[in-house]
């Protein structure tokens, strides 16, 4: 039989859950299709639209925001909106039209009937992405431990008042010198009892003092005149996601254009109990492993707020790195008043993702031990006895023990500087890339307790030799190139190089290792000491390793792929199973998919240059 | 262009009275939609044929594909797309391009079955053709054949929309911008495989409403303003 509308059939039979229905069925679906097309920056729909009805993405791309214009997620072609079914009325949200879009419709009430005997494929479009888009607006009220306070508290509760206000004639010394007087950071400014500016100590050095401007110069000249308010029957979380959104620290409380407090964002610290600075504070202050850990366990939940609340991946790794910090300090703290002093200066050393600040919650723990030259054979027992304790506080605060034995308590990892330095330079001088696939986590190393420079002067000889080493270089790049990011997508499989199919793509191996590696190798090739990986990029940035649209490309792609792994595990910390790096293509939108995409051929792009830089291949 | 739209109706009428009883008469019988009615309440029939060759003359239609437009939404619904069982021989170089083999015409429809059709789904409402001399020409030497008389119809042309619209910018262009598939691709349209009457039908359809929205008006414009 000889199908009508080919175009339309061959498109929908590649989206899932249509790839498994029978042709009939499509066809029927087909019919009961209309086209529309939609202008960028117009209604998405309009009034005159009374049916609910599934949209699909055809061609454009679309953004979905919630009541409170937080970013829900973004449908790009073969996406499907079920947005407007009547299941998900009680959601309140916007869509915004980004690219002039050709979208499929297709009433609701029709492909209920359609599917009546494929209940599968029925429930995948009722349910699937309506709970995700559900999910996304609830999230935030329900199952979240660290918010439901800040929901239920008015922001009057947290405000401060009277504010300390100024009228707008007064020049900016004057304004300094009231907010100095009054301890102040922000002055609200007034033209007669009305609101029209706001001014902070960071306007006063940045828009003046940086600028060279006269301080006798007017307020108006350096104030924000564009004043984001809220009122005090807001709640505190509503005012805090807007600070957040907005990237403000100060907000004046208006009500019917009376002001009546202020709020910054020093107040949420303060109020909000569990947030990092208040944990690494609680571990500080912790008197045993048990009370850690009874800290550590808030950061998968951290993570989750964090993700929630727009934080980026960059950020949040830095928020969880400051935790197994904090919880590794403290353990050698309670370790050093157990075992007594020290007999020789140490430093106990991170490795890996926690050296690079680039930890989630899902990370285990690699760690070493340099010892001063002045240890004595004897010693090692001291330095054995603290391995021990440490390394098992950690597992027990949910940093598992490191699968590849890269701890303090592996005597190979406890050794005098001289015995480190010897390290590095068979490392680096007599190189072989199985000896150097063990021991690359040793070239992202920091200093987290006892004497720094014991690794600094291991460091920077390391450095010397390194980038005067190409061989050592080649083997590093072979060992980096040898993880491939995949070519693609192919229906809901990742298509990886011998043309075989995957169910899930594994963000860390596929696409975060490699980037991490050829950062590390830029770095060492340039004798760079920066450890995190945007920082390492940023440096070589423009160097002979690197261009400058290399490490722009990877910078972004570094990011994209860690946000999709924050989202991704904060999904499953949300629903509360174990958290991994597995994503099944099914939950990676096509919009996604097609930025993967792009990260994936510039991961390649890169690969192969250090290939051809070092003549591998 | 009012005049020439009253006239257009005017002859409908005349030509209504001096049509023979049948589905040409049927189809004169049905008033043309108003000309000040906004776009969007417009009846508009999206319409591609595939022919033997070039010359309405000496050729004749092998396909006929039309689909249906209401307030801007392309109802698949409508899709109709049926192939003519003409007389003799397919040349080959035609063959190439729709890709409708002999043996495929051959289970085709009679002619005047398909025509009778066509003018009822064209029956009251404004035809949307790309190019629309080929479509025009055939079917009035096809209706002149089958009942002795041409009929009229209002036509929107995209081809007409599209170069109105880049005779404003200042830039050149050449002619070749505006085949179908060019517009297509400049509003960055899904590509369709050419050449089959329902998907070109579609295609025109679709390049419509992108082009009618890159007008960027408003309010929904009179049908007038897009009558060739």
């Amino acid at each position: 039989m000889e199908i009508e509308l080919q175009e339309i059939s061959d498109f929908l039979i590649n989206i899932h859950p249509f790839d498994t229905l029978p042709q009939s069925i499509i066809e029927r679906l087909i019919k009961s299709t209309t086209i529309r097309y939609i202008r960028r920056d117009t209604a998405f729909i309009d009034d005159t639209t009374t049916s609910d009805r599934l949209y699909l993405i055809r061609k454009g791309a679309v953004s979905l925001f919630s009541e409170d214009n937080k970013l829900l997620g973004k449908l790009g072609e073969g996406d499907i909106c079920t947005a407007y079914c009547h299941l998900e009325k009680d959601v309140k949200f916007t869509i915004k039209v980004e690219e002039d879009t050709l979208v499929y419709t297709i009433e609701c009430q029709a492909i209920c009937n359609i599917l009546r005997e494929f209940p599968e494929q029925l429930s995948f479009l009722q349910k699937a992405s309506n709970q995700r888009l559900k999910q996304k607006v609830y999230n935030m009220e329900d199952t979240n431990t660290l918010t439901p306070s800040l929901m239920k508290t008015p922001i009057s509760d947290i405000m401060h008042y009277p504010v300390i206000t100024a009228e707008q004639s007064i020049n900016i010394r004057e304004a300094a010198i009231i907010m100095s007087e009054n301890n102040v950071s922000a002055l609200i400014i007034l033209d007669k009892k009305n609101v029209v500016g706001i001014l902070t100590d960071k306007d006063i050095t940045r828009r003046c003092i940086a600028k060279d401007m006269s301080t006798s110069a007017s307020v108006e000249q350096i104030m924000t005149s564009n004043i984001v308010s809220a009122p005090a029957t807001s709640n505190a979380f509503e005012v805090m996601m807007t600070m957040t959104r907005n990237q403000i620290r100060h907000l004046p409380i208006i009500d019917e254009q009376k002001l009546s407090g202020i709020i910054s964002v020093t107040d949420f610290l303060r109020r909000e109990g569990r947030n990092s600075v208040y944990v690494t504070n609680a571990i500080r202050k912790a008197e045993s492993i048990k009370e850690i850990q009874e800290h550590c366990q808030v950061v998968p939940q951290l993570q989750l707020q964090s993700v929630q609340m727009g934080a980026t991946a960059e950020h949040i790794g830095k928020i969880i790195t400051a935790i197994s910090t904090a919880a590794t300090r403290r353990l050698l703290e309670l370790a050093e008043e157990k075992l007594g002093p020290a007999p020789v200066p140490y430093t106990w050393v991170a490795a890996g993702s926690h050296a690079r600040r680039e930890q989630s919650s899902h990370s285990d723990q690699d760690n070493a031990l340099i010892i001063s030259d002045q240890m004595k054979p004897e010693d090692d027992q001291w330095f054995a006895a603290l391995a021990k304790f440490v390394c098992d506080g950690l597992n027990q605060c949910g940093y598992v023990y490191c699968p590849g034995n890269v701890m303090a308590t592996n005597p190979k990892w406890r050794q005098p500087v001289r015995k480190w330095t010897e390290y590095f330079s068979n490392w680096i001088k007599t190189p072989s890339p199985k000896a150097l696939m063990y021991s690359s986590i040793f070239f992202d190393l920091r200093s987290l307790y006892g004497e720094e420079q014991l690794l600094t002067g291991v460091r920077k000889k390391m450095l010397k030799l390194s980038p005067k080493n190409d061989l050592f270089l080649a083997h590093l790049t072979y060992n980096a190139t040898k993880l491939k990011p995949p070519l693609g997508f192919f229906r809901d499989f990742v298509l990886i190089h011998d043309g075989k199919h995957n169910d899930t793509l594994d963000l860390k191996h596929n696409g975060l290792a490699p980037i991490v590696d050829l950062a590390r190798i830029y770095a060492l090739s340039e004798g760079i000491s920066e450890i995190n990986t945007i920082e390492r990029l940023k440096r070589v940035r423009g160097t002979r390793a690197l261009s400058n649209e290399g490490a722009d490309d990877l910078i972004d792609s570094l990011e994209f792929i860690s946000d999709l792994r924050m989202k991704h595990q904060a999904d499953q910390i949300n629903i509360g199973v174990e958290v991994d790096n597995y994503m099944a293509p099914v939950e990676i939108s096509k919009l996604e998919r097609s930025h993967l995409k792009d990260t994936f051929k510039v991961i390649q792009t890169l690969q192969s240059y250090l290939e051809m830089r070092y003549k591998i291949g | 262009m009012l005049n020439y739209w009253f006239g257009y109706e005017a002859k409908r009428k005349r030509l209504l009275a001096k049509a023979p009883p049948g589905p040409l008469k049927d189809f004169l019988s049905v008033p043309f939609p108003d000309p000040k009615i906004p776009l969007n309440k417009a009846p508009i029939l999206a319409m591609d044929f595939e022919t033997t060759g070039l010359s309405a003359k000496t050729d004749q239609i092998l396909s006929v594909g039309h689909i249906s437009i209401e307030s801007f939404e392309i109802m698949l619904s409508s899709a109709y797309h049926q192939v003519i069982c003409t007389e003799g021989e397919l040349k080959e170089e035609g063959v190439i391009i729709h890709q409708i083999t002999d043996d495929t015409k051959s289970q085709g429809e009679k002619v005047e079955d398909v025509i009778e059709q066509l003018l009822y789904a064209m029956a009251g409402k404004a035809v949307l053709v790309h190019f629309s001399p080929i479509e025009k020409n055939f079917l009035q030497y096809t209706c002149k054949k089958l009942y002795g008389m041409a009929p009229i119809f209002p036509i929107i042309d995209t081809l007409m929309i599209a170069r109105k619209r880049l005779d404003q910018r200042t830039s050149l262009y050449s002619p070749n911008d505006l085949r179908l598939f060019n517009l297509r691709e400049s509003h960055k349209l899904p590509r369709y495989k050419a050449h089959n009457a329902l998907s070109d039908a579609l295609a025109t359809a679709e390049l419509f409403l992108a082009e009618i929205e890159y007008k960027k008006l408003k309010n929904s414009p009179p049908l007038k303003s897009v009558l060739s």
